[in-house]
């Protein structure tokens, strides 16, 4: 299961998400294949203060005005705002954080925020990620560099205590999803998602192995959006 | 009290998301010391069957089904059901919660609780020793000490990762505060407090306590305690599946 497999059915586990799904209209392009390639850099890239303010609209604003900020640039992610409390935002574009069908969407726009054992693990992977896309590589180079760094240690595992905040009311999830339920999320060494009781009847948690990159990934829907309001 | 005190109450491993939403005034008692003596044991126990029913609401039915199930006796808790899945569901007492909790022995206190298999070797131990010591009519001192004692032997478990509660229930009775009650899911951490997680902030979904105290002024000694923080989640729905108030 790809990586980006794998995330789609963490968040598919949500009824808001379903019903996002059933009630898409069929895209007007090839419905398997709506962006067969990379787009122009361009359509990829944001105006830097609209990306600053969406990074930071993942979290309340008590955790993200003090975080570091991330921005997309032509080669990569660079540091546009230095942060004090170990939080780093970032707006994450189709490649790591979108269905498969939505790989190379180019109006993907996922805002995170990170905490400091997940910018210490998590997010050095989808950095490395970005960094091979942009620098033309295939979705299936980017996938063994980043499973080969895994297995060689030059990505760190997964950090105790890792995780993030997406409570964006903004950004877009793609045209499968267009946009996630307000939701932590939370980072393992791979762990049986089992012990967690997730996945299961009226459980509130959703959870998933990845194998390759060693990690289980778990997601806690929330009751409001990052601004406080309400988001059920 | 001071405002930190007030939220860390709101906020103990009991007392939850509902409490922050509480309005009305403190009980007509000292809202300090409402309960500073322990209530005869009677007001503590629950009928066997009634309590089994309890503790398995505390998750959904696809959990407890296969959960052993503990409860409450004279002396301390006993295995009621024998699981297969490795979870535990449990109804905690007033005494569960942080040694200064004003709460702590507030009879009324019924805290469904189901833990998964990693907090079930690792954190309920430290309940069941903590219950079977306040049962036996040790002071909170001595069950510190005693704990301590056990924690440098090794007789008690460090924590384990990947330790979660769920804590579901309808029918629980957590605080005198608020709507005494709101469906969540707990974590367990070895972190000093809830800054890694950004808890305890404005509009943050994530609230996070001291697992021993509010404030180790009362207790000293629970300073030299293994850091241990406890982040609670809220979620929409009740262990049935219902929606819950939104916190």
């Amino acid at each position: 299961m790809t990586r980006n497999k794998i995330r789609i059915t963490l968040l598919s586990g949500f009824a808001l998400v379903a019903a996002l799904i059933a009630s898409r209209p069929v895209a007007a392009q090839d419905a398997k294949q709506p962006y067969p390639n990379m787009a122009p850099i361009e359509q990829y890239l944001m105006d830097r203060d609209a990306e600053i303010a969406l990074a930071r609209s993942a979290a309340p604003d008590s955790i993200s005005r003090d975080a570091e900020v991330l921005v997309l640039g032509r080669h990569g992610f660079e540091t546009a705002a230095k942060g004090k409390n170990g939080f780093v935002c970032i707006v994450e574009r189709s490649w790591t954080s979108a269905a498969d069908p939505d790989f190379w969407n180019p109006k993907v726009r996922t805002p995170i925020c990170y905490n400091a054992p997940a910018a210490h693990s998590v997010l050095l992977r989808n950095i490395k990620r970005t960094g091979l896309i942009l620098a033309g590589r295939t979705k299936g180079q980017v996938d063994e560099a980043i499973f080969a760094a895994v297995d060689k240690k030059e990505l760190p595992a997964m950090e105790p205590g890792a995780m993030c905040y997406m409570m964006s009311k903004q950004g877009y999830g793609g045209d499968t999803v267009e946009h996630w339920p307000s939701h932590l999320m939370f980072y393992f060494p791979q762990t049986d998602p089992a012990i967690w009781g997730a996945g299961l009847s009226g459980s509130p948690i959703i959870a998933i192995s990845d194998a390759r990159e060693h990690v289980t990934t778990s997601v806690i829907a929330v009751q409001r959006w990052s601004d406080g309001t309400e988001a059920r | 009290m001071t405002r930190n005190q007030i939220h860390s109450i709101f906020l103990s491993a009991f007392a939850l998301v509902a409490a922050l939403i509480a309005t009305r005034p403190a009980a007509a008692q000292d809202p300090q010391q409402p309960y500073p003596t322990m209530a005869p044991i009677e007001q503590y126990l629950m009928d066997r069957d009634a309590e089994i029913a309890l503790a398995r609401s505390a998750a959904p039915d696809a959990i407890s089904h296969d959960a052993s199930v503990v409860v409450l006796t004279r002396h301390g808790y006993e295995t009621a059901v024998q699981g297969k899945n490795g979870w535990v569901c449990w109804v905690g007492r007033g005494w569960g919660a942080m040694f200064d909790h004003p709460e702590f022995w507030n009879p009324k206190v019924r805290a469904a609780e189901c833990i998964n298999p990693p907090a079930a070797r690792s954190v309920l131990p430290y309940a069941y020793k903590r219950t079977e010591l306040l049962l036996a009519g040790h002071s909170k001192q001595e069950v510190i000490a005693a704990i301590k004692a056990a924690i440098d032997k090794k007789e008690l478990p460090a924590l384990e990762p990947g330790t979660v509660s769920y804590m579901m229930s309808k029918d629980s009775y957590l605080t005198d505060y608020g709507g005494h009650n709101g469906p969540h899911m707990m974590f367990f951490e070895t972190a000093k407090d809830g800054a890694a997680w950004g808890a305890n902030l404005t509009n943050s979904p994530v609230l996070a306590v001291n697992y021993w105290y509010i404030s180790a002024e009362a207790y000293p000694q629970l300073k030299s305690f293994p850091p241990l923080s406890v982040f609670l989640v809220g979620v929409a729905k009740w262990s049935d599946g219902t929606p819950a108030p939104s916190m």
